[in-house]
């Protein structure tokens, strides 16, 4: 209203909304969507804390589908992933991090038990084709996000049954019923399966190229490193991958009496776990380092530690820091094997490398060797791509350097780690690559900003509160079938939602608009353009900053007008 | 909402304002400083209060602030009283009321100067004669308004204008006033200190007093990022630690006695107060013993405070003073 000056100094009466008290400002506060360190950290690409926001408003299936429009195998990876997000999680510099594999798991396991159907629609029937060789957890993945895209696919795999490496991680971790079911589930979305068509014997790479728009190659690493000492080998050598098919195949092993498994990987983690759970008295020989969390993990064994941790429960010995120097034959059957101690010390020029110290060999009795040194890709039917080398080149979408069209991912690609989920994140991206290529549009950017650190959070507005820790088998109770560890149950899940942060993002707590002094946050009935309830009035807010440092989450930054 | 551009237009800011889903007696564009913790408060009382009350204000800050003229940021009736007849002038607004016989209640808005002091034989005689008024003093521990003079409100060892630390003295050398014991005396059925740290206690303390028939009063600590030295973004922050050391007990008297205290659940040492703002940065001077044996003095009133009124909380709960202001997604908060 206009305030209107009359004799006798009487005006009409105005509120103070007339009156803009932002014109004061010299910073003002934006909701700056941030990622919390639990999406930077997964390999997969998932945001655990939008799902866990989902489940915390009592949305399970909603919230099984925001995390399947990342991976689409999340009973499988709630059970076998290292989740790295869990490390990362602000709230374990407050009390106990967010148990997110059991949350993944639980909704995994929702999903296969009441059936929800994948949030896809098969392709239309004139999309272009692309093809997957290979239907391990990378070539699903891509698979599906190539679905997900409007694209058709069809994937190829050597074997009878989709699944590849899954299949060799031993029941007591990821029972293969889970596997089978999640993986049906996947395929019925609309992906063309083709088994027993192995590259280099029913397809080829010129044909793949000629019929489909393009190829993803997810082969895995099916040949194992070759191993001896000094040239020598025992005539009875298994090594660790092929007896963990055979297990997985037949469950059965060759005969011995005791083992030593050389190297530290999963596979040889595994393999020692279920020669043991057999009767076996195993040794695992490796030359790095059992994972210390007060050491850095630098030199530290790659098998996944709570694997490790359970390994050594149960009775496995783990020799960390040796090396094998000498296999005791009698003619060329083993009787034993001699190792030393090693570590890893710079040479002059600072490079590391490894010595062995004279003077501390010992002899361990051991029937069998069972080599588990890591496995390169079978390069048949790739020849061209490999050139000679053990692993595919890509760049950051996948594709293979210098190839058009070429993408590959999982196991066979140089540098990755080795677990299901950046398998699983390789496809994705790739995936995403392939779609933009045939629709011949922009690639997405990748969103590489700093995640939120715990010190731009506000702790006083919340409680400790403990966190859910799965039911684990005690030693005994321990076979090769039964899964060793439980899953939570849905009001533990629930629980476990309330505890997270929701770092860099809206909790839509009210904090905000309750403190300020000046009534310039105004709440929304619905989400706004920027993800959040609430919109400043930039008309009146004078800048204070109290909204952004009350903000519980960091969603609110101050920035300079 | 207009996407594209990611702004939100006038018309929908001003129909979001119109429907915000809590009553608010005090509207925007008001001169209150940047963070300043009494705008806060008067807001937060007020939606806890309204809409049908009707204000008494004493001169200070809030008044001043609130009413520009020819503007006044409140959505309530409301009268600018004196300094030290806002007791009087409720408690004929109150009289006047019951005559018409209308429900509508009293509220009496004033500093801690029109509070502690200069209000204070005003407010006794409302007390004394049994007004059906609430009586809020935001309380800032100094005449903010006429430039940061102290009042019997200010702690002790506070710098004012008036109580500047040098040679002779370290800041104000008498101790704040125990103003609630004193109004508590009048044999009034309610009195209770809040913090604009913890809203749900304070909206719940409001209403509390809104159900009573007869006079009632609430002090509210409303940090002043001008008087007292610190970053406006900081007040609530501020507030939060004058709770948490015991330096300001957050407690509830009925008819004299203590009927309930926020506990305290971890006390943190009065520094961490302290030291946020400029009115006690004479006690951190290097190589001073006075300002050692201050802050020694000012960590025993809080120890004091502590174990006189109970405040030490037994494990954790709810609402205490790291319980009651918890946040959870969706803002349902507890009061």
């Amino acid at each position: 209203m206009e305030s209107k000056l009359t004799r006798g100094g009487f005006a009409y009466p105005g509120t103070t909304l007339v009156y803009k008290t932002g014109s004061w400002r010299i910073q003002r506060p934006v909701h700056t969507h941030r990622n919390a360190p639990c999406h930077s950290a997964c390999p997969a690409g998932e945001d655990p804390q939008a799902y866990l926001a989902l489940l915390d408003e009592d949305k399970p299936r909603e919230a099984w589908e925001l995390l399947v429009s990342i991976n689409p195998l999340p009973a499988i990876t709630g059970r076998v992933c290292p989740h790295p997000c869990e490390s990362v999680c602000n709230r374990g510099q407050y009390d106990e991090p967010l148990a997110i594999h059991s949350i993944e798991r639980y909704l995994g396991d929702q999903a296969l038990a009441k059936n929800w159907a994948y949030p896809v629609s098969p392709a239309a029937e004139n999309a272009p084709h692309v093809a997957v060789v290979g239907a391990g957890p990378a070539g699903l993945a891509s698979a599906y996000h190539l679905i997900r895209h409007g694209l058709q696919v069809t994937v190829f795999d050597e074997l009878s049954e989709a699944g590849g490496t899954l299949f060799t991680i031993p029941d007591y971790r990821l029972p293969r019923e889970i596997v089978r079911k999640e993986i049906e589930r996947l395929l019925d979305t609309g992906i063309s399966f083709k088994s027993r068509h192995k590259l280099g014997r029913e397809i080829h790479l010129p044909e793949l190229q000629q019929e489909y728009a393009a190829v993803f190659l997810a082969p895995g690493v099916m040949k194992s490193n070759e191993w001896s000492v000094d040239g020598v080998t025992p005539y009875d050598l298994h090594e660790g991958l092929h007896l963990l098919k055979q297990w997985s195949d037949v469950a059965s092993l060759p005969a011995m009496k005791s083992a030593a498994v050389i190297g530290g990987g999963n596979t040889a983690i595994d393999i020692a776990r279920i020669l043991n759970r057999n009767g076996v008295d195993t040794h695992i020989v490796i030359h790095s380092s059992l994972p210390d969390p007060d050491k850095p993990a630098a030199d530290d064994m790659r098998a996944i530690p709570r694997e490790i941790e359970q390994a050594l429960e149960e009775g496995v010995q783990i020799h960390d820091h040796h090396g094998v120097k000498r296999l005791i034959l009698r003619g060329e059957k083993l009787t034993g094997i001699e190792i030393l101690r090693m570590r890893k010390l710079p040479d002059e020029e600072g490079r590391l490398h490894r010595v062995a110290f004279e003077g501390t060999e010992s002899i361990l009795h051991v029937d069998q060797v069972i080599p588990a040194i890591g496995q390169v890709v079978d390069a048949a039917g790739m020849e061209t791509l490999l050139d000679g080398k053990s692993y595919f080149s890509v760049d950051d979408w996948g594709q293979i350097e210098g190839k058009e069209n070429i993408y590959a991912g999982g196991d066979a690609v140089e540098g990755n780690g080795g677990t299901v989920t950046e398998a699983i994140g390789n496809g994705r991206i790739a995936a995403e690559a392939i779609a933009a290529k045939l629709r011949q549009q922009q690639l997405p950017t990748i969103n590489k900003s700093e995640p939120v650190h715990f010190n731009s959070l506000n702790m006083e507005y919340f409680e400790p509160s403990s966190r859910v820790e799965q039911v684990i088998l005690s030693v005994e109770e321990r076979t090769c079938e039964t899964e060793i560890e439980g899953g939570i149950s849905g009001l533990q899940a629930a629980h476990e939602a309330n505890r997270c942060f929701a770092c860099g993002n809206c909790l839509r707590c009210d904090n905000c608009w309750t403190l300020c002094p000046d009534s310039a946050v105004l709440k929304t009935n619905e989400v706004t353009f920027d993800g959040s309830f609430y919109v400043f009035d930039y008309d009146y807010c004078k800048g204070c900053g109290l909204c952004a440092s009350e903000c519980p989450t960091g969603y609110i930054s101050m920035v300079n007008e | 909402m207009n996407e594209d551009t990611q702004t939100v237009t006038p018309e929908t800011l001003m129909q979001l304002r119109k429907n915000q889903p809590r009553f608010e007696g005090l509207e925007s564009g008001h001169r209150a400083c940047l963070g300043c913790g009494e705008a806060l408060a008067a807001r937060l009382v007020t939606e806890a209060a309204g809409p049908d009350v009707m204000i008494a204000n004493a001169t200070g800050c809030l008044e001043i602030f609130t009413t520009p003229w020819p503007e006044s940021a409140w959505r309530l009736p409301w009268m600018h009283s004196l300094f030290e007849n806002t007791g009087a002038i409720a408690a004929g607004m109150e009289a006047a009321l019951k005559a018409q016989g209308k429900p509508t209640k009293v509220l009496a808005f004033a500093g801690d100067g029109g509070t502690f002091d200069i209000g204070f034989q005003s407010l006794s005689g409302m007390l004394e004669r049994g007004h059906n008024v609430l009586f809020v003093c935001f309380d800032n521990e100094a005449y903010m308004n006429t430039g940061i003079q102290s009042s019997s409100s200010t702690p002790h060892a506070a710098m004012t204008t008036t109580s500047p630390p040098g040679s002779a003295r370290m800041g104000k050398q008498n101790l704040k006033k125990d103003i609630l014991s004193i109004v508590a005396a009048h044999h009034i059925p309610y009195a209770a200190t809040a913090s604009v740290a913890y809203p749900s206690d304070l909206r719940k303390k409001i209403r509390r007093a809104m159900e009573i028939e007869g006079p009632t009063f609430i002090q509210i600590h409303s940090p002043c990022p001008l008087g007292w030295g610190h970053d406006g973004a900081d007040s609530i922050k501020v507030a939060r630690l004058a709770v948490q050391t015991g330096l300001f007990p957050v407690i509830e008297l009925e008819s004299r006695e203590m009927i309930g205290s926020m506990p305290i659940r971890n006390p943190k040492p009065v520094t961490d107060y302290l030291v946020l703002q400029q009115r006690f940065r004479h006690l951190f001077q290097q190589g001073d013993v006075r300002a050692i044996e201050e802050l020694a003095h000012i960590q025993a009133l809080a120890d004091h405070n502590i174990k006189h009124f109970k405040l030490r909380g037994e494990g954790m709960d709810a609402q205490d003073s790291d319980g009651a202001d918890t946040v959870c997604r969706g803002g349902m908060r507890w009061a």
